[in-house]
């Protein structure tokens, strides 16, 4: 018996399934930037960074549930390892670099390799554009923020012997850790991105942001000076890596902590939320001037 | 039967500051692989960017299949695939990867973009090569990808700028192959570039701008038809030929070592085959002479 083949050729199918919109290219994109960042289908090296932050950022959450249980017949009255209020600063802390690092990598390598003009071949715009890469960076800050506090939330509720108590007393955190988390989320994410938008160097982008970050913080801690032997000073906004967690403490406490840089300046909160909201304003008309791809 | 155009330009004008990138062009261009020449800084790529909705026309109107490009760019955008003429390809993906997201990009779901990332890579011959990084391609194979992006999310109209650019001869050959081919599968095709010989070869109709203003436009068949003029090759002997044609009161001359005789009838033909007869002259050809779109391009360019 002889074994026959063929080759064929398989021509060209015109295609005549579903077909989405601008909508569905933005939520393409935003997909695409997610995987990216996460470094999925990509080498095993670009997955390290994502992943070993959101592990770190887990620690304290495991710490604070397994001294729960160890204490579990003894509950220490009045120490908690970590609150809910102090993990948001935690994280924040750990988003700074996460942000340093994946920003850029989602943005500068598409005006590096001169991608641009293939996409906005594509039913996207320049505001679609930025709204995908911006969600992108800013919904896994969001999830690296939350997973850390939901490990905490049900750990701490699962030890005790009240879990219901549990709940009702700590109900109020539901809403605000995912709120102030998307507060941090959202300004880092389109802080750095702005910056990247800027240069198509990767490097260049991640060294700008966190310079700018650690500037600020020390320009600002150098004109408040030590809050506990003093009111502290509205150059306390300018530390840029701080200025979110101004408003985390206004969700969390109804005003401005008592030790923090702003204690005792006159509307300091209301001062918190304009500049917060003006920085970010920058931050997104920088990003969407950038990315208006007509005409240019 | 009247054929719509796909595109219609009407006195389209773009000013970029002082200078004037296209100027009034009005012209209708039919389904079909068309031929889009000119110069480097023609107007081509700006001609491309105004289709794209990527640009506002200063003036006039622009359609794609009916459609006003400034009253609905993403509707028209939809429609069209655009492989540019730069480098635009991310070098540390792999080939499945860029065409498939650009597949999504286009709107289709991600398991039908996969799959037809796969059909398209297989259709330009790069099956084998589509898990492989690009950073690690020839310039062909990168100039493959970027027809394969741009096909795969079944475009109707396929813009195509210098898509054989830093091709060696085979590589452009069997990227003509390709656009040829795709013009065969329903996809229309308009090919920006400067080679003359590219459109002659793969396009139904050419339209030729210069300076921005449109030189001429028409199908490539009726524009290289016969010149009225017939080249005999008679070896050497070409002047003695020319002598006995002149005193027959014909108009001939040697260009290029070939004999080129105005004809006005089919007796004129056989007055120059017997003529070469009774010299006992070799003929080695004998053939009508064609313009080619160079000299198309050339008399109208000088004309207007």
């Amino acid at each position: 018996m002889t074994a026959s083949g063929a080759v064929y050729d398989r021509g060209y199918r015109p295609y005549d399934g579903p077909r989405g919109g601008r909508g569905a290219a933005r939520l393409a994109l935003f997909r695409v930037s997610l995987r990216r960042a996460l470094g999925l289908r990509r080498p095993w090296r670009q997955k390290v960074a994502p992943f070993l932050l959101l592990g770190i950022a887990v620690i304290p959450a495991v710490v604070n549930v397994g001294i729960g249980y160890v204490t579990r017949d003894r509950p220490p009255v009045g120490f908690e390892f970590i609150t809910y209020r102090d993990y948001v600063v935690v994280s924040s802390s750990l988003f700074l670099l996460f942000v340093a690092l994946t920003g850029p990598d989602v943005l500068c390598p598409d005006r590096r390799n001169r991608v641009l003009p293939l996409v906005f071949a594509r039913p996207l715009t320049g505001a679609d554009y930025v709204a995908a890469k911006l969600g992108a960076i800013a919904a896994i800050v969001f999830a690296f923020g939350v997973i850390p506090q939901i490990v905490l939330f049900g750990g701490q509720m699962l030890v005790g012997n009240h879990a219901l108590d549990y709940l009702r007393d700590h109900a109020a955190v539901l809403w605000q850790v995912p709120a102030a988390v998307a507060l941090v989320a959202v300004y880092y994410a389109a802080i750095v991105l702005a910056i990247s938008s800027l240069t198509p160097r990767r490097i260049v982008a991640a060294a700008v942001f966190i310079g700018l970050m650690l500037a600020t913080a020390t320009v600002a801690g150098v004109l408040v000076g030590d809050t506990k032997l003093h009111r502290g000073s509205a150059a306390g906004l300018i530390d840029l890596a701080g200025l979110p967690l101004h408003l985390r403490d206004l969700l969390f406490l109804g005003h401005l902590d008592p030790a923090g840089p702003l204690s005792g300046v006159a509307a300091g909160g209301l001062f918190a939320v304009i500049a917060y909201a003006a920085v970010l304003s920058v931050a997104l008309a920088v990003l969407f001037v950038r990315y208006r791809w007509e005409d240019r | 039967m009247t054929v719509e155009p796909l595109v219609r330009a009407t006195e389209l004008t773009k000013r970029f500051g002082p200078v004037t990138a296209l100027d009034g062009m009005t012209v209708d261009i039919p389904p079909g692989r068309t031929g889009l020449v000119g110069e480097n800084g023609a107007g081509k790529t700006t001609f491309f960017r105004l289709l794209l909705g990527l640009g506002r026309p200063t003036s006039g109107r622009l359609e794609v299949g009916g459609r006003a490009v400034d009253q609905d760019p993403i509707g028209v955008r939809s429609t069209i695939g655009y492989m540019p003429e730069h480098d635009c390809l991310p070098l540390d993906q792999t080939a499945a990867d860029v065409v498939a997201t650009f597949a999504e990009l286009g709107g289709l779901p991600p398991r039908a973009a996969r799959q037809r990332a796969s059909d398209v890579l297989d259709l330009v011959g790069l099956d084998e090569a589509r898990f492989r990084p690009i950073a690690g391609f020839s310039t062909g194979m990168r100039q493959r990808t970027k027809l394969a992006q741009a096909l795969v999310a079944d475009p109707q109209l396929l813009l195509l700028d210098e898509p054989t650019a830093g091709l060696d001869p085979t590589g452009r050959e069997e990227m003509l192959a390709l656009v040829e081919r795709v013009g065969t599968f329903g996809i229309s095709v308009l090919l920006a570039t400067h080679l003359l010989d590219d459109v002659q070869q793969v396009c139904d109709n050419v339209v030729m701008i210069d300076g921005g203003a449109l030189v001429v436009a028409g199908a490539t068949e009726g524009l290289v038809q016969r010149t009225g003029m017939v080249m005999v090759d008679v070896g050497d002997r070409a002047p003695e030929l020319v002598a006995v044609l002149m005193a027959l009161g014909m108009n001939a001359a040697v260009v290029d070592s070939t004999v080129e005789v105005t004809v006005a009838t089919e007796g004129d033909v056989d007055a120059i085959r017997d003529a070469i007869a009774d010299l006992g002259l070799p003929l080695h050809r004998l053939s009508n002479r064609f313009r080619s779109l160079d000299d198309v391009f050339l008399t109208a360019a000088r004309r207007s």
